[in-house]
């Protein structure tokens, strides 16, 4: 079901006709400097959004800005991560247009977006539980243990959201190669163009085919 | 205020520093030694099949003998369609029937499955011209290949 609207939206949207047409995502794809143009502004905003929400998350900690009380720093440094985070989506949303099968069928991909969501329900735990009485503890030095549990997940889900984005282009884990059945079923390879091959399965008709050849 | 000016400096310095490696690996889009094997030389000779126009890296396939000597499908890693049309290797000189020849590295699996796989080096065309085809920064080994490798 998902994955017959990813094939439509990669080889069919915006295709003309003619033995040259391209869809829209195979022009994004191609392009000479579109696609690159997204990919660096998606890594450098990144350091924007992580580093501002990083600061946030420290203050609650109790780690940075002691001194200051916690309505300050996010109020001065908040929506520069919110405008970090809006160019992230919006050009994360167009690089995975670019091949949206690939991501589908990428382990690490499927890894970020669970990531991902943990970080937004801790975002929402936060407002709406943990703020709820900010006002008794928005000048101490060490905010309560409510609030410092919202800012080590935070801290924790987004390093996992970034690690995960990193590991996407390592090709360890494609479909299609010898990988753990595990992964073959995680990144739901049967339905791939390249198909499953189990590891496990290899390995037992593998001893016969390396004893043959001399590699 | 000295312990100020030294912070400054330390940043700047590694502000600098950070600048420099960048430069180095801009093309870098991942490291060459995480999928390929820099003591598995491969010399690939035959017909192009497909070519894959596609960021980051272009992927060349072709039929040619590996290392066993068996002919097979090999598909061979590229710079970006960028670095490669500025090397003067665009879809009109690199087409379906070229016969070319390829210099690259193989993938460290060495698997072959579904298809083979090299990170490429320089290709070269039926007219004997030499073209450096893979990306620069990416610690693959210094072979000659890369006009924009340092001695």
């Amino acid at each position: 079901m998902i994955r017959e609207a990813l094939v439509w939206l990669q080889t069919s949207l915006g295709k003309g006709t003619g033995d040259t047409a391209q869809s829209w995502s195979e022009a994004l794809l191609g392009s000479l400097n579109f696609w690159g143009l997204l990919e660096g502004t998606h890594l450098i905003t990144l350091v924007l959004f992580a580093g501002t929400i990083f600061v946030v998350d420290l203050r609650l900690l109790g780690l940075t800005f002691r001194k200051t009380p916690v309505s300050v720093v996010s109020d001065k440094i908040l929506p520069l991560t919110v405008a970090g985070f809006v160019i992230l989506i919006a050009t994360g949303l167009a690089l995975f247009f670019a091949k949206p099968l690939v991501y589908y069928h990428n382990i690490w991909f499927r890894a970020k977006l669970v990531f991902l969501v943990l970080a937004m329900l801790n975002i929402v735990i936060f407002h709406t539980r943990v703020q709820n009485n900010q006002a008794a503890w928005d000048t101490l030095e060490l905010p309560p243990r409510g609030a410092r549990i919202a800012a080590m997940l935070s801290l924790l889900s987004w390093l996992l959201v970034i690690a995960m984005g990193r590991f996407i282009p390592y090709n360890w884990f494609d479909c299609g190669k010898p990988i753990p059945h595990i992964v073959n079923v995680m990144q739901d390879c049967k339905t791939s163009e390249q198909g499953a091959v189990d590891k496990e399965d290899m390995a037992k008709l593998g001893v016969a085919k390396q004893g043959g050849q001399a590699r | 205020m000295n312990s100020r000016l030294t912070l400054s400096t330390i940043l700047g310095a590694g502000i600098l520093a950070a600048a420099a490696i960048g430069v180095g690996s801009a093309a870098a889009h991942h490291a060459f030694s995480a999928e390929f094997d820099g003591k598995s030389p491969v010399l690939l000779r035959g017909k192009v099949t497909k070519v894959e126009w596609i960021n980051p890296h272009a992927w060349v396939h072709l039929n040619a003998a590996g290392p066993d000597g068996k002919v097979e499908e090999w598909m061979v890693e590229g710079g970006t369609p960028n670095t490669l049309l500025r090397a003067g290797v665009d879809k009109n000189t690199l087409k379906v029937g070229t016969e070319i020849i390829v210099r690259g590295y193989q993938s460290k699996d060495k698997a072959c499955t579904p298809v083979c796989k090299a990170n490429g080096r320089d290709v070269t065309f039926p007219d004997g011209r030499k073209v450096f085809m893979g990306s620069s920064g990416t610690g693959a080994p210094k072979d000659g290949s890369d006009p924009g490798d340092k001695q």
